[in-house]
């Protein structure tokens, strides 16, 4: 439902605030995980370097919307879909950092592929890293928008996720008796694997918050989207 | 706009309080007008016994005015005039047999600003039992203990109850006014804005004892703080207009109400 805006201009101004900071750390973290993608796939140690530094300011930003969304608790006591939206906000800030530092995790494996031959089964990863960034945008988008119905579509695509991620590891696995000078690399791509998988889990709670947030369902640990 | 004029899921309230009447007090299509000025229109509401059930909405919503109807008080001013019933344990409030005196010794009634009358707290606690023409000490000893203890004030004053009720602090005339409601043992209590002029301590105390009297009276409250029907009450019904806007059980009215009206006045976006 369209709502107008609230009489008290500073309680108004605090929850456009917060969620300006929830959209700020959403492109940050998005910013890292392209970067890191770019570090991976053109063997630019400059990127994964960037990522690992601009997880700091994602980590400033979790902490400044928590006491953010704790200050509009206190001095505004917010009810119905104001309370839904600063918790949501808080926690979706959660999901955000934990995925920077999977884009770090990436970012540091990345770094230790680059030191090692140039092995082409990396780009065997790249349509995991694809769903995986598209999974992560759109729970963002679904956030930014209100748009459950976008939301629900990430907890059957994070399922996609998961199962690309275990053929993935599986047949890298297969990979490593005939490649033995390579199973070090083939070790880096499953953990690279595994971070883009987790990053998938985290897109999966924020869209399953942004439904919490916008129609007061919980669809967490079920197994439907709706 | 879709008015939902039902009563509180009665699953719910019949959870909280399995034994308890969820239509002890029922509002039929009540119309209430002062001269020709309508202040309530077609209300509809069942309020459960033995539960809190707040009435909230900006001023000039018709929530005291509704509350006030609950013991005729509004009758006092001249011009008014009602349609539709209101019926207490299925007993109409406006039958021609009922008094209007009897009525309000069931139904006590606690005022924004407390009103002790200028007596000793003893006193006070008895009015209306020395009114009702009980005068045996013992009786009315029991009477003012019990009616202390019920307003959690007992062990605060036992030593001074000779004492004028006016030397007591704002919070504790308030209990005392609360104790000198259900001296009588009304079926109702009716309270209309109890805690606006006490501090934050005087507060939760008054708000701790709206939860212990539950136990023995249907409560019905009138406040303009909406933390406070989210700590006490049981039910919420919105006002707005003059209109019963939703009413439901108050977690759902708080966190998840049906009308966008309430969703814009309880989030602060009325205006």
């Amino acid at each position: 439902m369209e709502s107008a805006r609230h009489i008290l201009t500073s309680f108004e101004d605090a929850l456009d605030n917060l969620r300006k900071d929830v959209l700020m750390m959403s492109s940050l973290a998005s910013r890292s995980l392209e970067n890191a993608r770019k570090g991976l796939f053109e063997r630019d140690e400059d990127w994964c370097n960037t990522v690992i530094a601009d997880d700091e300011e994602i980590d400033a930003l979790e902490i400044q919307i928590d006491s953010e969304g704790m200050e509009i608790m206190l001095r505004f006591h917010p009810f119905a879909s104001d309370l839904r939206n600063v918790i949501a906000a808080m926690k979706t800030s959660v999901n955000l950092e934990r995925a920077s530092d999977q884009s770090v995790g990436i970012a540091r494996r990345a770094r230790k592929l680059i030191a090692l031959p140039f092995m082409p089964a990396t780009a065997r990863i790249e349509p995991i890293f694809n769903l995986a960034s598209s999974v992560f945008n759109d729970a963002m988008k679904s956030y930014a928008d209100n748009d459950i119905e976008l939301s629900r579509t990430i907890k059957l695509r994070d399922k996609e996720l998961d199962e690309l991620n275990r053929d993935f590891a599986d047949n890298l696995t297969e990979l490593m008796p005939q490649n033995p000078e390579h199973i070090r690399a083939f070790l880096e791509l499953i953990f690279v694997a595994r971070c883009l998988e987790r990053i998938g889990d985290q897109a999966k709670n924020i869209a399953e918050d942004v439904i919490y947030a916008v129609s007061v369902k919980d669809i967490r640990h079920s197994n439907s989207a709706r | 706009m879709q008015i939902s004029n039902e009563a509180p899921a009665k699953n719910t309230a019949e959870d909280r309080n399995p034994i308890g009447r969820p239509d002890f007090i029922s509002v039929k299509d009540f119309n209430f007008f002062y001269g020709k000025k309508q202040a309530l229109h077609e209300i509809n509401m069942d309020i459960p016994e033995r539960q809190v059930t707040a009435l909230i909405g900006p001023s000039g919503c018709g929530k005291s005015t509704l509350l006030r109807n609950f013991n005729r008080m509004n009758e006092l001013i001249d011009g008014v005039h009602h349609t539709g019933d209101i019926r207490i344990l299925g007993k109409s409030i406006f039958d021609k047999g009922v008094e209007v005196i009897s009525l309000r010794r069931s139904i006590g009634m606690v005022f924004q600003k407390s009103n002790p009358f200028p007596k000793s707290i003893y006193e006070n606690v008895v009015f209306a039992l020395r009114i009702s023409g009980i005068s045996k000490k013992s009786d009315l000893d029991e009477c003012v203990e019990r009616s202390l203890r019920g307003a959690a004030l007992w062990n605060e004053v036992k030593d001074r109850l000779h004492e004028s009720a006016l030397g007591l602090s704002g919070g504790q005339m308030q209990r005392l006014c609360i104790a000198r409601a259900i001296a009588n043992r009304p079926k109702v209590l009716l309270m209309d804005e109890p805690c606006s002029a006490l501090d934050p301590i005087a507060t939760v105390k008054v708000e701790e004892l709206i939860r212990e009297l539950k136990q023995q009276f249907t409560i019905v409250i009138v406040t303009h703080n909406m933390q406070q029907a989210t700590r006490c009450s049981d039910n919420t019904a919105f006002f707005y207009l003059g209109k019963l806007v939703e009413y439901a059980d108050t977690q759902k009215i708080f966190s998840n109400p049906s009308e966008k009206q309430t969703e814009d006045y309880i989030t602060g976006r009325f205006g």
